[in-house]
């Protein structure tokens, strides 16, 4: 039996998603077509919506529906401070631990360069842009993965060549993190980047 | 027995590149030091519990155990071997250059066990603050030599005549140097002398440092078939700021 085209659309259009196959994709359709329309036109409806209104929020680069997001125009948070992440989720999880009130940036991504992504393909240019409009300390909150350390390093360079003072967050054994159980690695670089105790 | 067949524990490796797989797999390439290099699958890995995340970092010696029989393999368990400090700054780049030269150049499934032992001295070596340049270089004339591209730095093309520090040589890429004639105009020129301060290892010198560079580079861009190496592009917009 031949597939109908708009069907074989729809399962093609599924499997832009990550980790989607021509299986999954199928499942879905037949899903969405079966079982559940109203959730499917609900889907098509908000994926045009997001997809017409939002986009990237001037200052942080984060995903917004106005010129300037909520949290950049927000007069209680501290402009002297500018932490760079990764990944909305990595903002969120920033906000939930409350330890943080200044800005800020959201590079939607790291660089990767055995695939490909550079500078270039970052944006680097509007962070470098951002942190010059005001004065401000820039916090590197990227990962601790070989990746986001390259990502840190090359952001670092690239500011403190335009004066910009510079920091990265501290890593080492988690918060009520017994030494029994923790991973090597994390260990290792613990106490090669140990600190002095004032007596 | 046939469930072991397939089967190899305790493998020496490094892990030169992941990638995301499936909803919560890392398809891993690893250098392992008896079988080359091997794609394996690291079912799980990104789950926030699993048990190899934060252990399958690049430039890490791990001991990796593995089964299967395809092409991509399966890791079944792997350990931190420990006793090297993580690559940082510039030095990490250069560990994403050396990863992604090998990923470009060599095959998979055909071992390189003295060219792994390279490997692992290298990333010391960066990872203790040597000279960055001449590591590479020397990595670089390791790597051709292991694939068995090995560079002609001694003697002549198709002679037997020594190589004279004092002359001036035209090296043409898959035949050597040769003297630097009226008639010969293809070739990189380069003089003796860096000919064979590079058979020695020995960079010291600015104008052997600057002529074994683009040297490597002609060669390594004729052995990459015009690639593009985009750790070299990013080391070099680095250097320019």
């Amino acid at each position: 039996m031949k597939t109908p085209s708009s069907l074989e659309a729809l399962i093609a259009a599924l499997r832009v998603l990550p980790g989607v196959g021509p299986k999954s994709a199928q499942r879905m359709a037949y899903h969405l077509l079966q079982r559940d329309k109203p959730a499917a036109l609900r889907l098509a409806q908000s994926l045009a919506h997001a997809v017409e209104t939002l986009h990237h929020c001037a200052k942080c680069n984060n995903f917004s529906e106005e010129e300037v997001c909520e949290m950049c125009r927000s007069a209680r948070r501290d402009s002297s401070l500018l932490c760079v992440v990764e990944m909305p989720a990595d903002l969120l999880m920033m906000e939930q631990a409350q330890c943080y009130q200044g800005m800020y940036f959201v590079l939607m991504g790291r660089l990767s360069p055995l695939d490909g992504i550079g500078a270039r393909e970052l944006h680097l240019d509007r962070l470098v842009k951002r942190a010059l409009e005001q004065p401000c300390e820039v916090i590197l909150a990227t990962n601790f993965t070989v990746e986001g350390e390259a990502t840190a390093h090359y952001i670092a360079t690239l500011l403190n060549a335009q004066g910009v003072k510079v920091s990265r967050i501290a890593r080492g054994l988690p918060v009520g993190g017994e030494l029994e159980h923790v991973d090597s690695g994390t260990l290792a670089q613990a106490v090669l980047e140990r600190r002095e105790v004032a007596g | 027995m046939q469930a072991h067949k397939n089967r190899l524990e305790d493998e020496p490796a490094f892990v030169l590149h992941s990638y995301p797989f499936r909803e919560t797999s890392l398809l891993v390439e690893v250098f392992s030091r008896q079988h080359g290099r091997v794609p394996l699958v690291a079912r799980g890995a990104r789950r926030p519990k699993s048990a190899v995340r934060g252990l399958l970092m690049n430039f890490q010696p791990l001991s990796l155990s593995w089964f299967g029989k395809h092409e991509v393999r399966t890791l079944h368990s792997a350990e931190w071997q420990g006793g090297q400090p993580l690559l940082q700054g510039t030095a990490l780049l250069c560990g994403f250059y050396l990863n992604e030269l090998l990923l470009n150049l060599m095959v998979r499934d055909d071992p390189h066990e003295q060219l792994f032992d390279y490997y692992q001295h290298t990333l010391q070596r960066l990872a203790h603050g040597a000279d960055m340049a001449s590591t590479l270089r020397c990595f670089e004339k390791h790597l051709l030599q292991e694939l068995g591209y090995a560079l002609l730095l001694e003697h002549e093309a198709g002679s037997a005549r020594p190589i004279d520090a004092a002359l001036s040589y035209r090296y043409i890429v898959e035949r050597g140097a040769v003297r630097e004639q009226a008639d010969t105009p293809d070739g990189l020129l380069v003089a003796g002398k860096t000919l064979l301060d590079m058979a020695t290892d020995d960079y010291t010198d600015a104008q052997s440092a600057r002529q074994g560079k683009q040297l490597m580079r002609m060669l390594l861009n004729h052995h990459l078939g015009g690639k593009l190496l985009h750790t070299r592009e990013l080391i070099k917009d680095l250097t320019k700021l």
